[in-house]
């Protein structure tokens, strides 16, 4: 009796002890985004100040107002919008469709052209950024938006996600819908869009997080500041700024984050489903 | 049905004969996969045969392709600077990828308890937030968390006694500078997958082995290890693809120094194939980079046999 108490004052012990562990560790994971934010209202002479002011002593929002007089702070954010925007409803349209094509419909050549797809996604970005850079150019797509935004138009692994999914759907609803005389066309706005729903959130969330994070491209394809994406323009505002106030450039990384952010809290569950859901399926 | 059968009775004129249904359907379908199709000849499948030709040729961009052969692989073959970059980049693959999966799992490990869901759920929310922010900005904020003399790491390790480390300023640090960053932001992706992986494993498995005597570190090896495997696998392989391409963060912190310190393959195709408009060069060690991708993986694959249970 005496040892089963010990035992469980033990195991008790342990579960404070390991949930104080996890809580440090988090702790650890957010700092860096404290120190962004406590850095950002700091007055520039103070930013680099030791032992570090975790609470600044002297707030100021100056150094948000400086990010937009040192760097077309604005267009970044715009651009990384629209490309982010711009590709997320490409990839929706795009992807939905033909990933219903190849989970329902039946046509020639069907396997082929799918396994070709599919061959696509084992392949990395490095692979082929030669070839893409001398097509863009090509098309004199250069320093512009297009050149991020035409190759991120359709993806292998949209394709893919949403085929999954929309194989799980019923086939009782969509074989009612032909009996009433609906075209495919028909069946893909009334059923597959409308329960596909789940899917295509999480391909939505990736797709915009993933461009509006991009860093890869935009170096490559653009020159102009105007043009610069959000993370581009970051790395251009330290430039600029260098360790003449960091307090300047924590209010840039500051601003791009707080989307991000944003997001986050809305979608975090559609996000975590999504990577379970691709991770257990893969 | 066959045609015959239908073609018998007088058919209402809404009723199409199967042969034109499936016409249509084809019509519709090749309709529907088209955008798609073209998207990817043009800016993925085509590009990777390419990538293949290139190889062979000289070609700076403004003169025509000039064919040479294996010479680009002969001169990859004596390129030692490149050879540092294979080093430096299967050093961060390896670290990376150990790293993550380990810490991952021992997270996951420790929340799937009798927990509170607030707390279960906040942890989740400040393990994964990094994963989902751009390199660019973590990057930026961790170089100055890593300067030498202001960087607060450096401060907080002075209290503790430690001497001050020169993270990115030297080349014995500046790699391990770049790791711990990038583990710190994408553990809690492995985390994720974990802690499905592990609620998944049914719990009448582990009531059974209680019931049998059986201790935890044993139930962990019978019960867990084994049914895990199939998300170790996943997490591994992932986690080898994504990070033999690394560029963003050495990039941003060091631009590839001091010296070649952290200059991966992916910061090697860059800059000879978009800086120097050495476009045959950078697609041959594209290849190369790929091949060795494709190896691992299918070596992982072929060994997960032995390991993996379904």
């Amino acid at each position: 009796m005496i040892a089963k108490t010990i035992k469980k004052i033990e195991l008790l012990w342990f579960h404070y002890l390991l949930n104080l562990l996890l809580l440090i560790f988090a702790v650890f994971m957010v700092l860096p985004f404290v120190w962004m934010f406590s850095t950002s209202l700091r007055l520039p002479i103070e930013s680099f100040t030791l032992p570090p002011q975790w609470i600044p002593q002297k707030v100021t929002f100056e150094n948000y107002t400086r990010v937009f007089t040192l760097v077309p702070f604005f267009d970044f954010f715009w651009n990384s919008l629209f490309v982010a925007s711009v590709t997320t409803a490409g990839q929706l349209l795009t992807c939905s469709l033909a990933a219903y094509s190849f989970a329902r419909l039946h046509f020639p050549g069907k396997n082929f052209v799918f396994i070709l797809l599919m061959s696509s996604l084992m392949v990395p970005g490095y692979m082929t950024i030669v070839p893409v850079f001398a097509i863009i150019r090509f098309l004199n797509l250069a320093d512009t938006l297009w050149a991020l935004i035409f190759p991120a138009l359709t993806s292998a692994f949209g394709i893919f996600l949403l085929r999954q999914f929309f194989m799980t759907i019923p086939l009782d609803l969509e074989d009612a819908a032909r009996i009433d005389g609906a075209n495919p066309f028909q069946i893909y706005t009334h059923v597959m869009l409308p329960l596909g729903m789940p899917a295509l959130s999480v391909l939505a969330i990736f797709t915009f997080n993933g461009n509006w994070n991009d860093f890869f491209r935009p170096l490559i394809f653009l020159k102009t500041w105007t043009k610069f994406t959000l993370p581009l323009g970051l790395v251009t505002l330290r430039g600029v700024e260098g360790t003449g106030s960091v307090s300047v450039v924590m209010a840039g990384v500051t601003l791009s984050v707080i989307p991000v952010l944003i997001i986050f809290l809305i979608a975090q569950r559609y996000l975590i489903e999504g990577i379970t859901l691709t991770g257990l399926k893969g | 049905m066959d045609q015959t059968s239908l073609a018998a009775k007088p058919l209402p004129r809404k009723v199409k004969t199967m042969n034109r249904m499936r016409v249509e359907e084809a019509i519709w379908a090749w309709a529907f996969i088209f955008p798609s199709v073209v998207g990817l000849m043009i800016f993925t499948i085509i590009p990777i045969f390419s990538t293949f030709i290139l190889s062979a040729f000289s070609w700076d961009f403004l003169t025509p392709p000039e064919f040479i052969g294996i010479k680009n692989f002969q001169r990859l073959l004596t390129d030692t600077r490149l050879m540092t970059g294979f080093v430096v980049t299967a050093t961060y693959v390896i670290a990376h990828v150990v790293l993550t999966a380990l810490l991952g799992l021992i997270l996951a490990l420790a929340v799937t308890r009798k927990i509170s869901n607030f707390l279960r759920s906040s942890l989740r929310a400040a393990y994964f937030f990094p994963v989902i922010v751009s390199t660019a900005s973590v990057a930026i904020i961790w170089t100055y968390l890593y300067h030498q003399e202001l960087g607060i790491i450096n401060y907080y390790l002075g209290e503790l006694g430690i001497q001050r480390i020169p993270w990115l300023n030297s080349s014995n640090w500046a790699l391990w500078s770049v790791i711990i960053m990038s583990v710190w932001k994408s553990v809690g992706f492995n985390f994720v997958l974990f802690v499905a992986g592990l609620q998944n494993i049914p719990r009448e498995y582990y009531e059974a082995a209680e019931i049998d005597g059986a201790g935890y570190w044993s139930q962990f090896f019978y019960i867990t290890v084994p049914l895990l495997s199939p998300t170790v696998l996943f997490i591994l392989i992932m986690g080898l693809i994504g990070s033999f391409q690394v560029f963003d963060a050495p990039y941003i912190m060091t631009t590839g120094g001091p010296g070649d310190a952290t200059r991966t393959v992916g910061i090697f195709i860059y800059e000879h194939g978009l800086r120097f408009l050495r476009m045959g060069y950078a697609s041959t060690i594209a290849l190369v980079l790929f091949s060795i991708i494709m190896v691992l993986t299918i070596l992982q694959f072929t060994f997960s046999k032995k390991w993996v249970v379904y």
